[in-house]
């Protein structure tokens, strides 16, 4: 089925970030991906947890920059949206594991139906938003090999 | 004693309704009702109470299962509530066991009446989504089952039409459950299936569960007092599993694997049962692949064979595997702490399914799914064996 998607750029967004997320938030300030990294078990992990989830250790948890860069998992093209998303359909949700090994699930833009597949490589997308953070999506990474 | 030492002995339901005409607290009330006239059990015998906690009307309401206590009158020595979503009401089940095993109390009352319709007091704010999910219009449940069915096409390929059977079939049951949504009541094809509109693709509207307000409880009393009660149409539990966030310390987690693997091995193990003994299937159903995804995880077919084992497999309830023979909760209505399924299988092993009674009723699987976790399926598995006495 062929399907013009749209970006969700327009969609205003007010993110309640938790506490033990900021340095995540801080960093997309940049427009820099800050990922979760335990020393102990040597492994990323991502969405931000105030503990390793592999020695269940705060001590353990420090912040690195990734790429951002990925393979599409699997995606989602949605029909009907959030209350906040109304109007903005059809839109593509994508979930997709970064180069570090840790699901990471956004929008994606620049992107066209027939180019959505699994398996496809994407990088970031940075959208600003009024805070002076920016929200992470992707996009197609045509020079990935 | 053992989980197979208890008994239940009595269910009640009302229709399930679009929205409810009356307060959660008239259902509530009515079920007790109902479960004190069937069994002849005094109302101060009662000394249990069990709720299932997928309640949209109680959510919020930290002192809910005391708050309902407290309507009903009851004095109660074990007063729980159950929070693992989809899976509360299985898990309701053993939790009662377990408190009349441990003498906390004799007699259970099993509420599971919910008005989410009406009143919904649900709140996902202090979880992942405000920060991973919302920002990015990922519809909740929907929206995880389109990401989990694409990537089980991706790895094994999908038929859309076997899964359009399973919705009819499904449909045709509840055309026969005179308790089901009315709403839901009239017959679809596989092509009404395939061209309902898109939710999130490839997620349909009618693969989709349509939440909607019930009442429903079950009694609950060790076999021995059952016996000496006099009651006789008693159904067991013989075997029961849960496993909530499979492979939570994992970061990467292949969506077409759930807890049920490891919680449908160890039910069907205490039950002393293989999965070809399973005489009727009750899986929960909030996503038509849910469904599909439970026979792989339970090994009635092998990872991935889904389809073919649909395609070659009659569900219907005089079938080869009769599956949620009440139109599970996509045709029913997602009711009451969604028990429908358990109460369904309840129902047969009692005979009492009138014109879609499963002809052998010597057991029954039951399963919950419970919960959407981040860039996961889902969070909590359970499995449940019943057998009559």
């Amino acid at each position: 089925m062929t399907t013009a998607l749209n970006d969700t750029l327009g969609v205003k967004r007010t993110i309640r970030h938790f506490d033990f997320s900021e340095p995540y938030w801080e960093g997309t300030k940049q427009k820099k991906l800050m990922i979760q990294y335990c020393k102990t078990a040597k492994k990323y992990q991502h969405f931000p947890r105030p503990v390793s989830i592999f020695t269940g250790r705060r001590r353990d948890i420090e912040w690195r920059e990734v790429s951002g860069k990925g393979t599409v998992y699997s995606y989602t093209v949605t029909h009907r949206g959030t209350p906040a998303f109304r109007g903005k359909e059809p839109y593509a949700l994508v979930c997709v594991t970064l180069d570090v090994g840790v699901n990471f699930v956004a929008n994606i833009v620049n992107c066209t139906t027939e180019e959505l597949k699994v398996g496809m490589k994407v990088k970031p997308y940075w959208h600003p938003l009024d805070d002076g953070t920016h929200l992470m999506m992707f996009q197609p990474d045509k020079d990935a090999k | 004693m053992a989980l197979r030492d208890h008994a239940i002995v009595a269910y009640a339901e009302t229709k399930v309704m679009e929205k409810s005409d009356r307060d959660v607290f008239v259902l509530i009330g009515e079920m007790l009702e109902s479960l004190l006239d069937s069994t002849g059990v005094e109302k101060n015998e009662v000394d249990g109470l069990v709720v299932a906690g997928m309640t949209g009307t109680g959510a919020g309401n930290i002192f809910w299962p005391q708050t309902i206590a407290d309507v009903l009158g009851m004095q109660v020595g074990f007063c729980e509530q159950v929070n693992i979503g989809g899976c509360s009401a299985a898990g309701c089940v053993v939790r009662a066991a377990a408190a009349i095993e441990y003498g906390l109390c004799e007699i259970a009352f099993l509420s599971f009446s919910d008005t989410h319709v009406l009143e919904d007091k649900t709140d996902h704010s202090h979880t992942y989504r405000r920060e991973w999910t919302d920002p990015y219009g990922l519809m909740g449940p929907p929206g995880a089952f389109g990401l989990l069915s694409r990537a089980y096409e991706a790895k094994y390929g999908l038929d859309y039409r076997m899964l359009g059977k399973l919705a009819v079939t499904q449909r045709n049951h509840a055309i026969m459950n005179e308790h089901a949504c009315e709403k839901l009541r009239v017959p679809i094809t596989i092509d009404d299936y395939l061209n309902s509109r898109m939710i999130a693709e490839p997620i349909r509207l009618l693969d989709c569960v349509m939440r909607t307000d019930g009442g429903a409880g079950l009694l609950m009393m060790s076999r021995k007092k059952a016996r000496e009660k006099g009651l006789t149409k008693n159904i067991i539990p013989i075997g029961y599993a849960e496993l909530t966030n499979y492979l939570g310390g994992e970061n990467l987690v292949d969506v077409t694997k759930s807890g049920h693997q490891i919680c449908g091995d160890k039910a069907l193990k205490q039950a002393g049962l293989g999965i070809k003994d399973i005489k009727s299937f009750h899986p929960y159903d909030d996503f038509i692949i849910a469904i599909m995804l439970q026979m792989e995880a339970f090994g009635f077919c092998k990872a991935g064979q889904g389809i073919p084992y649909v395609r070659e497999t009659n569900f219907a309830y005089d079938g080869d595997l009769p599956l949620n023979t009440g139109g599970g909760q996509i045709s029913a209505g997602q009711a009451a702490g969604s028990s429908e399924n358990l109460l369904e299988a309840v129902r047969q092993l009692r005979r009492e399914a009138g014109e879609r009674q499963i002809k052998d009723t010597s057991n029954a699987l039951v399963t919950g799914i419970g919960w959407i976790n981040y860039a996961r399926n889902w969070g909590s598995s359970a499995a449940l064996v019943l057998v009559p006495e």
